[in-house]
């Protein structure tokens, strides 16, 4: 059952009223759906033995002043064949209620709560209500992502206050934690309820650092938003630039060059390796383990040393660029990138014997943290942790961009889902990137870096672009306006999804376990919060 | 055990090995060095993020490898505001961080350094009007350095940092 043709005939033999729309990007099937048949066709998708959709990302659109209209997408990834799957839906008019699919689609849970919040239309029927991004102290009737709200305003104040879930009882206690940690981390609250050391329950309270990346692409041309693209999350410049760029690229229908993709990929996996080392190493660090932490540091510091010799930056930015690359990597400096990498990788196995060699180390990363399988798939959970949790998914193999057509990955793939596991997941995806960079190296053609182009696209087009940074799935979708600005833009970093998963790999831990299960996710507060 | 003392043999000693020429590209203000004198050779700092993109963060971060190894001049990251003498503060301020980061000045004993670290803290950067940015740091609390970049590389937060400790005069 992985035909793609397949999924296309079951759906309309389901639900006879859908219609099947233009295909978008690649392999892909699209549906325009009346909304009321949305909760049925989604549940159907997530739950059909033959399909599994996996929610990849709900997105709308506020299409005026060209049409009175909201849309709504949906967008699924099928688990065999990674074939996508996309549900389109309007909301005409007045009209500002859409049945919501949480019920069925656990991880639809924050998407509807951003669109209520963003855009101001409801979904009916969603377990829970209260704000997400806008946090109780945004005026009534703020929703930044409507066209008629002007980028630039200034926000009032008003009272308010969230209410979290609270567990009453003996003996039990909360937590508060954050906005502002104790080490240098970025700004996050959770709420943790206890009954003597264990957790009972985890909530997060995030979206401190909303700065309107979405709203401040509308004021963006297409070529000009690379820079905000690389600011959306600092640690996954490539990753976002990147996703961005291909987005860009297939609106003006602009091909890469080939020695482009090769060094494109190059750089994606330069960017893994240093965030992986640095996890490791941290994660160390969250066991005491200072030893290992020093040692990891030291060779993170040698690969963005790399970077800054390479390109002129450390995190790689101003690289990617619309079409290509901005500069050119020689021949001889990607012989001595490998030769240094060579040096660096027998240096890293010695260390992940050390780690591993360690039974008071490897006892804190054992069963802490797990997070089953299935709370897994129910929440969508992909990436560095979904691979840990037994969820196969790589969108280098499954959906192949940039150079990975010509580049097989192998990858790695644990059951556990506890700490150790996504330890584990790290350090093979650090040797399997130090591979990847050798065949590069060895197969790179030459040839121009950049393309142009002058053709601009016609407002209203839109596409969908996914890469696989080094946390997950990246997710873009931009649609184009007038003059070659802006309409919409929709961005996905992997932590939005993974988030609300680390409410389920927490309870049953004690709460000195729980910075180093969050460092086991290293996820985005930045690329979350937008 | 002798695993890892033949690793640490065989690495040695790796601080310093970074391009240290960068001079500060904002001179540091011999107001903010007088503050400083107070401090004498320690300075704990406390680090605050408003919204930046984690850039700046991780590079506060690196100081702290071995290669910076920022303890060996006396400067550690305090747990708390209320251990620090210094804030250091990245991002643009957002609406919804901008009361916690007059708390956070609030609670810090005087007298206080605030550093402004990277292009976002001291101008807002690429967020600049944004409806969920308050504006920059200086106009929530008083600001004593700057250091510029996107983000600053380390060695150059390192030196303003002993720019700061060097006498006046």
């Amino acid at each position: 059952m992985t035909e793609p043709g397949s999924c296309d005939n079951l759906l309309k033999a389901a639900f006879p009223v859908i219609v099947q729309g233009d295909a978008i990007c690649g392999e892909s099937s699209h549906f325009l759906v009346p909304k009321n048949l949305l909760p049925a066709i989604t549940r159907y998708l997530h739950t059909q033995p033959s399909l599994r959709g996996r929610l990849t990302l709900i997105w709308t659109c506020d299409h005026r002043p060209v049409r009175d209209t909201y849309g709504l997408h949906y967008l699924f990834t099928l688990e065999t064949s990674h074939h996508w799957v996309l549900l389109s839906s309007e909301l005409a008019g007045n009209d500002r209620h859409f049945p919501s699919i949480t019920p069925h689609v656990h991880a639809a849970k924050w998407y509807e709560r951003e669109i209520r919040d963003m855009f101001g239309l409801i979904p009916e029927g969603h377990p829970d209500l209260r704000r997400l991004v806008r946090h109780e102290h945004w005026p009534k009737g703020t929703h930044p992502l409507r066209k008629d709200f002007p980028w630039n305003r200034v926000l009032g104040q008003q009272q308010g206050e969230y209410h979290f879930r609270r567990i009453e009882g003996e003996g039990v206690f909360e937590v508060p934690v954050g906005p502002i940690h104790a080490g240098i981390i970025e700004s996050g609250h959770f709420r943790f309820s206890v009954a003597g050391e264990p957790i009972m329950q985890l909530e997060l309270r995030h979206f401190w650092k909303h700065r309107g990346v979405e709203k401040l692409f509308e004021e963006q041309t297409l070529i000009g938003a690379v820079p905000l693209a690389e600011r959306v999350s600092g640690d996954t410049t490539v990753g976002h630039s990147l996703a961005y760029c291909q987005a860009v690229e297939t609106l003006l229908d602009l091909q890469v060059p080939r020695r482009a993709r090769y060094l494109r990929a190059l750089f994606l996996e330069l960017e893994r390796l240093y965030n992986h080392l640095g996890d490791i190493g941290a994660m160390c660090n969250d066991t005491a383990y200072a030893l290992a932490h020093a040692h990891c540091g030291r060779m993170k510091e040698r690969i963005m040393q790399l970077n800054d010799r390479l390109t002129g930056s450390r995190f790689l930015r101003n690289v990617i660029r619309v079409g290509g690359v901005t500069r050119n990597i020689e021949n001889r400096q990607l012989t001595a990138l490998v030769d240094e990498l060579n040096r660096i990788q027998p240096d890293f196995s010695e260390v992940g014997a050390i780690i591993f060699a360690n039974a008071s180390l490897t006892d804190r990363l054992e069963a802490t943290g797990v997070l089953d399988q299935q709370t897994a798939w129910d929440h969508a959970v992909m990436g560095v942790v979904g691979r840990a949790s037994g969820i196969d998914c790589d969108l280098r193999r499954d959906r192949p961009f940039a150079a990975y057509d010509e580049l097989p990955v192998n990858v790695a793939l644990y059951r556990y889902g506890d700490v150790r596991a996504r330890l584990r997941v790290r350090g093979d995806e650090i040797h399997e990137s130090i591979r990847l960079i050798r065949e590069i190296r060895a197969k790179i053609p030459d040839g121009p870096v950049a393309n142009e182009t002058s053709c601009s696209p016609k407002p209203g087009d839109w596409t969908l672009s996914a890469v696989e940074g080094w946390r997950g799935e990246i997710l873009y979708m931009v649609m184009a306006g007038e003059d070659g600005r802006i309409h919409r833009c929709k961005v996905r970093d992997p932590s939005f999804v993974n988030w609300p998963a680390i409410q389920w790999a927490v309870p049953g831990n004690i709460i000195p376990d729980f910075p180093l299960i969050n460092k086991s996710f290293n996820l985005s507060y930045a690329g979350n919060d937008l | 055990m002798f695993r890892i003392i033949k690793k640490s043999l065989k690495i040695g000693v790796v601080t310093g090995q970074y391009r240290g020429e960068e001079k500060p590209l904002l001179p540091v203000i011999p107001e903010a060095k007088e503050k400083a004198t107070l401090f004498k050779r320690s300075l704990a700092i406390r680090e605050v993020d408003t919204g930046s993109c984690n850039a700046c963060e991780m590079e506060m971060n690196a100081l702290l490898n071995p290669v910076y190894d920022v303890e060996r001049f006396g400067i550690h990251i305090a747990a708390s505001p209320r251990h620090a003498d210094a804030l250091v503060v990245t991002g643009p301020v957002t609406v919804n961080m901008e009361r916690a980061l007059k708390d956070v000045h609030k609670q810090t004993p005087d007298p206080k350094i605030v550093i402004a670290l990277g292009d976002c803290a001291i101008d807002c950067g690429m967020f600049k009007g944004s409806y969920a940015v308050t504006g920059p740091v200086e106009r929530h609390i008083p600001v004593d350095i700057r250091i510029p970049g996107c983000p600053p590389r380390p060695a150059e937060i390192l030196n303003a940092l002993s720019e700061l400790r060097k006498p006046t005069v």
